[in-house]
């Protein structure tokens, strides 16, 4: 039995290690859609803490497979997949320096840039991967616990996709076809589009065709706000980064498309960085004290720019959307469910 | 009478110019001819703002409080006649309670040019090669481009269709085509069919006012072309688009105190 069962934790640790393996090979991967200079920055600053989380990740699942088989085998894998990221990352950094862009080249590019977000995005086609950008911009793997009344809400929620998804119980409410907002809105594969006028950036969605309007023009919030399903959005920036606060939400919706609530007390901070010409980073703070214990803090999410696209009319209409809805979206299970 | 009235109209607004002109040249010190030349450049081409159409009681004489007037409508074509005999209005002299089918009572989405007839404000926002209207209705947006491009050949049926636009003189021209024939062309009951090719031109005709008149030409529903007078919008510059969706659930309740009660709501002139 003990050779049993060391035998199936060794098994178990081999699967773990080579799923993270192409977890990690995948986060590497999205260096590719960084300039040098932005993984330089990477390396430096406080982003490199998603690489670290990353390493952490493996540790701690390497650690919980290996339990019974050996603690140290857990650590080995840990310390083994460290020295790769070193040894990768001190790679990347050394081509780095054999390669300098001129410091006048890196500041014209970053004038060009600043303060720019106009462009139609789509999200980048990676998976859900642990501590780096990933598919969701709401990820349920950093969720925080939820309070009773978040629970009650997230226990009636009976989503479309997932592993709590169940045929013919669903109740999204785009199955009746409301109106998306955010942060769920912000957490579909489908494009959206950024236009900045003085004083307001606007944002238009392709899902749903919603439109948003985030008020630049040095606003604060409003006091009391009157419920909605966009609440009431302003925006600053720091240094390179357009802060969007928003609040005045209804409890309508979800903030996922897994279920998790969203509740009317919820303050959403969304972080916008143009991390070169072509990628769009968007890292999303829900604080919403009625439905979590603690602020609700997910990675950063990438998007890809297509200049050439044009935002397509995809209204929601209730006949139309239940042929849709049987065809597509009702087989619960087929759709993708949040990989473990 | 109706001709003496529109007489008085034009007499009233005759004295109305009369009395402001005098009165804004003294105040900025300039001649009435720099003022209008000022005025023409600073409005020039510019057509961004706040606008919500005029209430019923003060349409100034010559314009429509519909964006489509009824009362200019072209006989209908059989096709036309079909889908007109079909359509059960909330409103109007066709209103039947409890029978009522309006796209509107299912959360449709609405379109141009029925969008355009109700009355709710809607923001128009320039930007360079792009016009952008926001209507409270539905919170509905629509692109018009502006960057020279033409009318696709063969575009997707849609409820917003594909507009493109450009500048007759202080005119701005909007051209859009590949409608569905989902929608009605008005509140009425009217046919929209999916060879509708919609013109709508805009011209700002001082700081506070928009005109806006509309032409559809839809051969499958009408045997003429349907010309409508044109309709006055007033710009609110302290107004921001609040957020209104037709939500199916939520809608139950105000079609029923509000929408259903068919002859309550205006009926159209």
């Amino acid at each position: 039995m003990p050779n049993n069962s060391k035998q199936s934790a060794g098994k178990k640790l081999r699967t773990v290690i080579l799923s993270e393996a192409k977890n990690l090979s995948r986060f590497l991967s999205t260096f590719s859609y960084l300039n040098r200079r932005e993984i330089l920055r990477f390396a430096q600053n406080d982003r490199g803490f998603y690489f670290y989380s990353a390493c952490k990740k493996v540790y701690f699942e390497a650690w919980n497979v290996a339990a019974n088989f050996s603690r140290l085998a857990g650590l080995v894998a840990f310390l083994a997949v460290n020295l790769l990221f070193a040894v990768g990352l001190t790679a990347q950094t050394d081509s780095l320096a054999g390669a300098p862009q001129s410091p006048a080249a890196v500041s014209e590019q970053s004038s060009a840039l600043a303060h720019d977000l106009s462009g139609v995005w789509m999200q980048y086609p990676d998976g859900d991967v642990p501590g780096v950008p990933g598919m969701n911009a709401v990820s349920n793997r950093t969720r925080p616990p939820l309070t009773p009344w978040g629970q009650v809400k997230f226990d009636a929620a009976k989503p479309l996709v997932g592993p709590r998804a169940v045929p013919g119980v669903e109740n999204n409410p785009e199955l009746r076809c409301e109106p998306d907002g955010p942060p769920k809105l912000l957490n579909l594969p489908n494009p959206f589009e950024i236009v900045q006028i003085p004083g307001r950036v606007l944002m238009f969605f392709e899902l749903g065709h919603i439109w948003r309007e985030i008020w630049t023009d040095g606003r604060a919030l409003p006091k009391d706000p009157d419920p909605s399903y966009l609440g009431y959005s302003v925006g600053k920036w720091e240094g390179d980064t357009l802060v969007v606060d928003t609040i005045g939400f209804n409890d309508k919706l979800w903030d996922d498309s897994y279920g998790n609530p969203r509740s009317d007390a919820t303050h959403l901070i969304e972080r916008y960085r143009r991390v070169n010409q072509d990628t769009l980073e968007l890292q999303i703070t829900i604080d919403d004290p009625k439905a979590y214990t603690k602020p609700w803090v997910s990675p950063p999410k990438l998007h890809k720019l297509e200049p050439g696209w044009e935002i397509a009319e995809w209204f929601c209409v209730l006949d139309e959307d239940k042929v849709y809805d049987d065809a597509v979206r009702k087989p619960a299970g087929v759709a993708p469910a949040p990989r473990k | 009478m109706k001709h003496r009235a529109r007489f008085a109209g034009i007499i009233a607004m005759l004295g109305i110019s009369l009395a402001i002109a005098p009165d804004a040249s003294a105040q900025t010190g300039k001649s009435p001819e720099t003022k209008i030349a000022e005025d023409a450049a600073t409005l020039s081409h510019d057509l961004s703002g706040v606008w919500m159409p005029y209430p019923d009681t003060d349409v100034p004489p010559g314009t429509g409080k519909n964006a489509v007037d009824q009362a200019t409508r072209p006989p209908l074509t059989p096709w036309g006649q079909e889908r007109f005999n079909a359509s059960k209005p909330l409103l109007g002299p066709r209103a039947i309670p409890g029978h009522e089918n309006s796209p509107s009572l299912k959360c449709d989405p609405d379109g141009p040019p029925k969008l355009l007839n109700h009355p709710n404000p809607f923001e128009i926002i320039q930007v360079p090669g792009r016009v952008f209207m926001f209507f409270e209705e539905q919170h509905i947006w629509r692109t018009v481009w502006a960057d020279g491009r033409t009318l696709p050949k063969d575009p997707d049926p849609s409820y917003l269709g594909y507009a493109v636009s450009h500048w007759d003189g202080d005119t701005f021209v909007v051209e859009t085509t590949g409608f569905n024939d989902k929608q009605w062309a008005d509140p009425y009951g009217n046919p929209r069919s999916d060879e509708m090719r919609l013109t709508e031109r805009y011209r700002r005709l001082n700081p506070d006012t928009l005109s806006q008149q509309i032409v559809i030409d839809d051969p499958k529903s009408y045997t003429r072309v349907w010309t409508s007078p044109p309709k006055l919008y007033k710009h609110e510059p302290g107004w921001e688009i609040a957020e209104w969706f037709c939500i199916a659930d939520e809608d139950k309740s105000y079609d029923n105190t509000v929408r259903k009660p068919a002859g309550v709501a205006p009926a159209s002139k």
